[in-house]
């Protein structure tokens, strides 16, 4: 196509070849493509190049002028034409006209054909649409394999078309240029992304869906949960080999039961009947069988019919044929017995080195065996060849399984037996020497083991029990002396395998055992009778007088089998969560919610005072900004701008433009630090005097009400005009300053109990809980601006408050918005004041993005913001460590790789060669807000419940395993694609609120019983 | 045929929390606005092929928490960065002041080579919201400060100036990666562009 159009004389010639060279070269590229990668994708380079070369011989001396076409694509205006005289031309005229009628604003020209790939085209910007400018028909003619058969009228029709020195119309290279393409034009092409096409990565979705199309025979749960329990017969190496050689005879099934560009198909017969040995079939089954020739030697294969015929349905069932496949690799047989009957077609049993028979395969009739056979025999070469040979030793002999071959073939009357030796191409006193040697060297003993564990699905044999086998079945040729030191030798290789395989096996376990043993509970609590758990049946029955007694009855409930609906979540959760005691009485949880609900509202009221002031001093704040905003642009009507802005965004503080609550500089230096931190979940330090605030403040607050928010409001406003005058002198707000002395004297005892109470369990939560109803009270003595008595607002203070404020609007704002409770702005309020509440009491740990997430849960399923919150406080106890900068995340991170490490050494292989990514990070939302992010609400709920029975049941860390479910349930597209860490995120992030929570779960408590069962295994 | 080879950029978009980091790249992405999105927690990217100086690019733009707690975790996603994206809201002035923090964070974390000529490029978003907080004239008047960084006012929700913004940060991306590495290969003729439009880019580009 970038050839120069100058054509005088000689070169004319030289040119029409250059042009037929080119398309000869483009078909082979195309046509090597389909055999290596056993399909050309639409938008493969070698198709494009492909298109370019025809359309080039196309063009050459075409008759424009003569013809009227004048437009750019002088070809497609040429299809056009003949449309009328050709069938297929007219086909694949249409077709461009309908695409290009699909965009008008495209000219004929420059038809892309980006429009007919709608999987590509959201990937593709605007401009990139023109990134393949032509040979639109060419490609469609392509596609339906039409485009022989336009050239192919072309060519003979030439004079009409052409000028007579044209290429299509020479006699010779028209007709070559219409046969080359009749290849291509059988071929199918493929519109599927494949991994090395597109720069972009395909999406989760696909790559689900991928692998749910491969998934038959890809390595079920079940194989992976051997793996644990593997090292005990075999060494972690050996384990290794037989996962990866599953993985790759899913693999192969998949991919490559053809010839590709791995292994050479020397022979594939269908319906070869094989009664698997395996199986509770009764009868063979026919399937496909095939002899593959790889680098490291032959490999028969046999596949059922079931698994050849299409993959789509019943995949369920398949599984079963998968496991009924053969695959063989010949180095591994020693012995090939042939029946042959008058009635089939003759049956082949091969024997392996272990002498265990492989199931028998029946040909059908027509000399199936015998082709076999002799592919067998030629396969083998020049590395070995069959004992007798095939057809060389024409000569008889004595014994029978020493007959000529040519008796096999299927003429002869009656039924015949021969056995075949498979042997290396040496003499056997050559190969009997061979083996004593190698005997001695571990290296093959190990490997051949390791062959036999991991590649036949037949034998289920340990090691020890193969090699004896294959012993005896030496004898056969070689003299006793020989023998003998094979035994001898074999024997000490043997002894000291099993000593070193035991060895490395009991420092595994001990590694286990030191790293991991924390993670999981030492008893293993066993699931009967609890898979159907909390039914509303069972609810009652437990919940008969109102009362929980056996709450480990419950936990195991909750565990295995979760709670049924959201209204025992209700009544439940709160015991999970351990605000409500197991045993206690209606009437005392009935005290415990009243003291909950008191204690929430007094805090809310003291931060309600503070955010007034926040919003106060921001409302100055943003009218500064805007002001000189304005005065910068120069704007006449500043002034206005103002007064609506700060009414718009501040519409429930009055009018006060004016007022300053902004505060000087200290005048108490050691209240430099916020003030507020956990005064109130501990009550002992109060003196008396706190006492006495307390009592008479509650009944200020009870007084006061519900219209105590507006109360505070105003009265805000009040101080803070009040105070305007002493602004710059006081850097606090000093409304009762009497109180706060005491607060500071208490601060460091109050923070050690606090910390004692986090480690410790239930029991000290309970107190802990029982001073929120009793501490609020007191502390809004000192600080809530609603009593009389006022509060100190440091400077710091409501900084640190208004920051946190910020940060939990712009949050609340964004939090499920799609999700129902919190479509309106009543959800979203409740959520609002929750969070606040925790921040003002929890100031030091402050608002940390997330936190929304983890209570919104929690108030769908009260919707009550006062257990909400006292959960709430519950739940971050164990969840606060990842928000605070400590290396508690870090903490998890490392597990999560010792427990890759123990339980999928595969994956964390994986993991290891792209180093980085055992860094964990994609985990890092799932352990910052429990899966929340990851799961559907219905889903969080159930997952949720589970982690908080774990504890009590089998692991307080069932976070890691539920984790760890998580990357093992999508562990083989992970392995199969190589994902590294960007990949890993990308697609845990697509594929967030679209798993399978159920399975996840079951898989997770699966993982921590076998972790359990391997420590516990002593 | 010889396997292309892939010019990756990788794009980070910092930024106080609710300014439009994640709306932004969806709707240069995806060309979409949602209301819907949440707050970010960790990291997440999206990939998008471009053609920058007819060279064909994957953009990779890594989409990261607003909130400074986070940024422990800067260290694995800002690595290997070719362009960082700063962005504050204009009616929010402090998150224009935290501007310089988050510039200095990166330049710790990433620890480009040469940290002076690092590229960043600084957007102005949700300019379709009233009142204005932060004028253009400071924006510009900082990015100056900074050695010229380019300075967009964008709006993730009307799409404006979004394409010409992440198309600058694109070249500046491929820039910095050009004097890095030269990493491009030449590419089969026939996936050439004919017409590559001229992008409109520079801090001249916004009609404030």
């Amino acid at each position: 196509m970038n050839i120069v159009n100058k054509m005088t004389g000689k070169n004319e010639d030289e040119y029409k070849n250059k042009l037929i060279t080119a398309v000869k070269k483009e078909v082979k590229q195309v046509m090597e493509e389909s055999v290596t990668r056993k399909f050309v994708h639409e938008e493969s380079g070698s198709v494009t190049s492909l298109c370019g070369a025809v359309e080039a011989c196309l063009s050459q001396g075409l008759r424009r002028r003569a013809l009227g076409l004048f437009k750019t694509s002088s070809t497609t205006a040429l299809l056009h034409k003949i449309a009328k005289h050709s069938p297929e031309a007219s086909n694949i005229s249409k077709k461009v006209q309908e695409i290009e009628n699909l965009d008008p604003n495209r000219r004929s020209s420059s038809s892309s054909d980006s429009l007919t790939k709608p999987t590509l085209k959201k990937n593709v910007s605007l401009q990139s649409n023109a990134v393949f400018p032509k040979y639109l028909w060419i490609r469609l003619a392509l596609f339906n394999k039409q485009l022989a058969k336009i050239i192919d009228y072309l060519v003979s029709n030439a004079d009409k078309y052409y000028n007579s020195d044209a290429l299509v119309a020479d006699p010779d290279y028209g007709s070559i240029l219409s046969s080359l393409l009749v290849g291509p034009c059988a071929l199918d092409y493929s519109r599927t992304k494949s991994q090395d096409h597109f720069w972009t990565d395909p999406p989760a979705d696909e790559l689900v869906q991928i692998h749910r199309i491969c998934r038959c025979p890809s390595t079920p749960p079940s194989v992976r949960k051997s793996v644990v329990r593997k090292p005990l017969n075999a060494s972690s190496e050996d384990s290794m080999a037989g996962r990866s050689s599953t993985q790759s005879l899913a693999k192969d099934y998949v991919e490559s039961l053809h010839q590709n560009s791995r292994a050479t198909l020397l022979f594939g017969k269908n319906n070869v009947l094989v009664m698997p040995l395996n199986s509770d079939v009764s009868r063979s089954i026919p399937g496909y069988l095939s002899l593959h020739q790889m680098a490291s030697g032959l490999t028969i294969k046999w596949t059922p019919n079931q698994l050849m015929n299409g993959c789509g349905e019943e995949i369920a069932d398949k599984n079963v044929y998968w496991d009924y496949a053969l695959q063989v690799r010949l180095d591994e047989i020693v012995y090939v017995h042939c029946h042959q009957d008058v009635d089939t077609g003759g049956t082949v049993i091969l024997v392996g080195q272990d002498g265990v028979q492989r199931p028998p395969i029946h040909f059908p009739k027509g000399g199936h065996m015998l082709g076999f056979l002799s592919c067998i025999e030629t396969g083998l070469l020049p590395r070995g060849r069959l004992d007798p040979p095939l057809w060389s030793q024409r000569q008889g002999s004595n014994t029978k399984r020493r007959r000529p071959l040519p008796a096999l073939s299927e003429s002869e009357e009656t039924s015949k037996h021969y056995v075949f030796r498979i042997i290396d191409n040496m003499n056997p006193k050559d190969i009997l020497f061979k083996r004593n040697v190698l005997m001695d060297t571990t290296a093959l003993l190990s490997t051949k083991v390791r062959v036999q564990l991991g590649s036949t699905s037949t034998s289920s044999e340990s090691s020890s029990k193969s090699f004896s086998l294959d012993h005896q079945n030496v004898p056969d040729s070689p003299p006793s002396i020989c023998i003998q030191a094979v035994c001898d030798s074999m024997k000490r290789q043997f002894i000291s395998r099993a000593f070193y395989g035991w060895l490395a096996y009991c420092r595994h376990l001990s590694t286990v055992r030191t790293h991991l043993s924390g993670l999981v509970n030492s008893k293993i609590i066993h699931s009967e009778g609890a898979k159907e758990g909390i039914t509303p049946q069972k609810w009652i029955e437990l919940y008969k007088d109102e009362i929980l007694h056996d709450h480990n009855e419950i936990y195991r409930l909750v565990y295995f089998g979760g709670i049924c609906n959201d209204d025992i979540r209700r009544e439940l959760w709160p015991y999970l969560l351990g605000h409500y005691k197991f045993g206690s009485t209606k009437e005392q949880r009935h005290e415990l919610s009243e003291e909950t609900k008191q204690a929430y509202e007094n805090t809310m009221s003291e931060w309600l005072a503070v955010e007034a002031i926040v919003r106060q001093r921001d409302k100055e704040k943003q009218a500064k900004a805007i002001a000189k905003l304005s005065s910068e642009s120069m704007s006449g009507d500043a002034p206005q701008i103002q007064r609506s802005l700060s009414n718009d965004v501040f519409e429930d503080i009055s009018d006060t433009d004016t007022s300053n609550p902004e505060i000087g500089s200290s005048e108490t230096s050691p209240e430099k630090k916020p003030l507020k931190t956990k005064q109130n979940t501990i009550k002992y330090d109060d003196d008396d005097d706190e006492e006495e605030n307390k009592n008479l403040n509650v009944e200020k607050i009870l007084i006061n009400g519900l219209c105590e928010e507006e109360i505070i409001k105003n009265e805000d406003v009040k101080e803070c005009t009040e105070e305007e005058l002493k602004d710059f002198i006081h850097n606090v707000i000093v409304t009762n300053p009497s109180v706060d002395m005491s607060v500071l004297g208490s601060e460091s005892p109050r923070r050690d109990h606090l910390d004692a109470v986090t480690e410790e369990n239930n029991s000290s939560l309970d107190t802990c809980i029982e001073t929120h109803g009793l501490a609020s009270p007191a502390r809004s003595a000192c600080v809530s601006p609603a009593s009389s008595n006022g509060g100190i607002y440091s400077q710091e203070l409501l900084e640190t408050f208004g920051l946190n404020l910020h940060r939990i609007e712009k949050d609340v704002q964004r939090c499920d918005r799609n999700y129902w409770y919190f479509s309106g702005d009543n959800g979203l309020d409740k959520l609002r004041n929750v969070m606040c509440t925790y921040v003002w009491e929890h100031l030091e740990v402050g608002y940390v993005q997330g936190m929304c997430d983890l209570a919104a849960p929690l108030l769908v399923i009260f919707n009550d913001e006062s257990l909400t919150y006292a959960c709430f406080c519950h739940l971050m106890e164990r969840m606060v460590e990842n928000f605070s900068n400590g290396n508690a995340m870090d903490c998890h991170f490392a597990n999560m790789r010792s427990l890759i490490q123990i339980l999928d050494s595969e994956l964390y292989e994986l993991m290891q060669s792209h180093g980085d990514y055992t860094h964990f990070y994609f985990c890092y939302r799932w352990f910052l807000l429990d899966f929340k992010r990851e799961l559907v609400y219905s889903d969080v709920y159930a997952t949720w419940e589970v982690i908080w029975a774990a504890q009590h049941i089998s692991s307080t860390h069932f976070v890691l395993f539920l984790a760890l479910a998580l990357l093992e349930t999508y562990r083989d597209i992970i392995l199969s694609n190589g994902m590294d860490f960007t990949d890993i995120i990308k697609f845990f992030n697509e594929m967030a609120e679209r798993h399978d929570a159920k399975s996840v779960l079951d898989l997770a408590k699966d993982l921590v019983l076998q972790l359990q069962l391997l420590i516990e295994n002593k | 045929m010889a396997h292309r080879k892939k010019v990756l950029l990788k794009v980070i978009i910092l930024g106080d929390s609710s300014v439009g980091k994640t709306s932004l790249m969806n709707q240069y992405v995806n060309r979409k606005f949602s209301n819907q999105y949440k707050a970010t927690i960790g990291a997440d990217f999206l990939t998008k092929e471009v053609t920058v100086d007819d060279k064909n690019v994957t953009m990779q733009i890594w989409d990261t928490a607003g909130q400074e707690r986070f940024q422990s975790l800067g260290v694995a996603f800002y690595r290997g960065a070719d362009c960082c994206v700063l962005v504050f809201d204009v009616t929010a002035p402090n998150t224009f002041k935290s501007l310089d923090s988050w510039r200095d964070e990166f330049l710790i974390q990433a620890s480009p080579r040469e940290p002076e000529n690092f590229p960043f490029v600084l957007l102005g978003n949700k300019v379709d919201l009233e009142p204005r907080a932060v004028s253009a004239k400071r924006a510009q008047l900082w990015c100056q400060s900074k050695n010229n960084i380019p300075y967009f006012e964008t709006s993730a929700k009307e799409g404006l100036n979004v394409e010409q913004a992440f198309l600058q940060i694109a070249k500046n991306a491929l820039a910095q990666q050009n004097s890095a590495v030269d990493l491009y290969n030449e590419f089969p003729d026939q996936i050439k562009l004919t017409n590559t439009q001229k992008p409109s880019g520079g801090g001249d580009s916004c009609a404030c």
